[in-house]
């Protein structure tokens, strides 16, 4: 509990710190609770997300680092690597593949990585992947770009 | 000790502060806190059905087996993957002694005990209660095992199969003869486990055997011969003790004499 405790304070310092860094990733901890984050990640560029602004929840366990953080995306999102309806993620990284040399930004960057290359052959969203499974990339790009377009981009008028 | 070469910018990765008891991974060399490293060899262990006699490590994910800690200028620590339970082997300060004896340029004793005299006056007909002990902890040092009984009874072996036959034919064979063979001996058994450390163990192992001392006597014996071009911790702690060294080394010479 310190220990995760004292690992997150150093990450939010150094958040604060490199805010300009990393343009696309804007990470925000809960005012009240330092084991809820949220983050605001831009849509990578030349994939049907470019333009919107998704916001991801970071539930973080008392034994972090040791356990990985639970993110889901709370911007709707049309992806095969991410549940239509509860925006959990399906990342290796966040499972078996943890390492504690992970941060909240890295997860980010992992999770736009994510983004611009699907795994469709290990899909949360079945529809998603299997239209990229059989070849139909214009249909998932079409799908994608008009969820973006609905969910994370900011309304217009 | 461990602590004090360290920049102070040094981060572990996993608690993303200043480093604490620095240690190292055994394959890739990259750097944690003990703490920190140990924790996440056994959440990634629990996270294993199998028992995991290895860690990936949390920056390359190359396997590694041990994590080197506690390291100073001649020894280190070693905890192995998957042996939490059982109490892993730390040196014990005689072990650590001992090292350092390894470290220093032989011959210390030379003044203090006559070799030769040894050999001349058969002094191997004297039966050695401690060599068990002694080598025991010689091995544990040198090659920082704590189960050590298999090399030690091949070693002990070898050495005592020799004593027998020097009992038997004490006519035959100059000395410096039995001297030789008795080193090549030593020398045989030892090298498969110690390599490049034999010689100088077998010098040693001559040595305390000349000296037919106890372990406590012969290691105050060693500290004595260290004072004057070491004046260290170890000087003081010889101060304290000399009236009992003098007394053993007395009765070192009267054994000789019968």
């Amino acid at each position: 509990m310190q220990a995760s405790r004292a690992r997150l304070f150093k990450e939010y310092k150094e958040v604060q710190r490199e805010k300009s860094v990393d343009p696309d990733i804007q990470l925000l901890c809960d005012d009240s609770n330092i084991f809820k984050w949220t983050a605001l990640i831009k849509g990578p560029s030349e994939t049907p997300y470019e333009g919107g602004v998704f916001q991801l929840a970071f539930a973080i366990p008392e034994q972090y680092p040791l356990l990985p953080p639970q993110v889901r995306f709370l911007t709707k999102i049309f992806h095969p690597n991410v549940h239509f309806k509860t925006g959990e993620i399906c990342l290796d990284i966040l499972k078996n593949a943890w390492s504690p040399a992970w941060t909240l930004q890295s997860v980010c960057r992992a999770i736009i990585a994510l983004m611009a290359h699907p795994e469709p052959d290990s899909p949360l969203n079945c529809d998603s992947g299997n239209l990229l499974r059989s070849g139909d990339l214009r249909g998932y790009q079409s799908m994608a770009k008009m969820y973006t377009r609905l969910a994370a981009m900011p309304k217009k008028g | 000790m461990a602590d004090a070469g360290s920049p102070p910018n040094r981060c572990c990765p996993i608690c993303l502060h200043s480093l604490n008891q620095n240690s190292y991974l055994d394959t890739c060399f990259h750097e944690f806190c003990y703490n920190c490293i140990t924790r996440w060899a056994n959440v990634a262990a629990s996270q294993c059905h199998e028992s995991q006699k290895s860690i990936q490590c949390p920056l390359c994910k190359t396997e590694n087996f041990s994590i080197i800690h506690g390291y100073g200028d001649i020894s280190f620590q070693r905890h192995y993957i998957g042996m939490d339970h059982k109490k892993s082997f730390t040196l014990s300060e005689a072990h650590r002694f001992r090292l350092q004896c390894y470290s220093r340029e032989p011959g210390a004793l030379c003044k203090e005990i006559d070799v030769m005299k040894y050999w001349k006056s058969k002094g191997f007909l004297r039966k050695t209660r401690w060599l068990q002990s002694w080598v025991q902890r010689e091995i544990q040092a040198l090659i920082h095992e704590e189960d050590v009984d298999i090399i030690v009874h091949h070693i002990l072996g070898v050495i005592e199969s020799f004593l027998r036959r020097m009992e038997q034919e004490h006519q035959c064979g100059t000395p410096e003869q039995k001297r030789d063979e008795f080193k090549t001996l030593a020398f045989g058994a030892a090298t498969p486990f110690l390599n490049e450390i034999t010689d100088r163990f077998v010098d040693e192992l001559e040595i305390f055997l000349a000296a037919g001392l106890t372990i406590e006597a012969y290691d105050e014996l060693y500290l004595q011969s260290w004072i004057g071009n070491q004046p260290s911790e170890m000087v003081e702690r010889s101060n304290q003790t000399t009236g009992h060294w003098v007394d053993l080394h007395l009765f070192d010479d009267d054994s000789d004499i019968i």
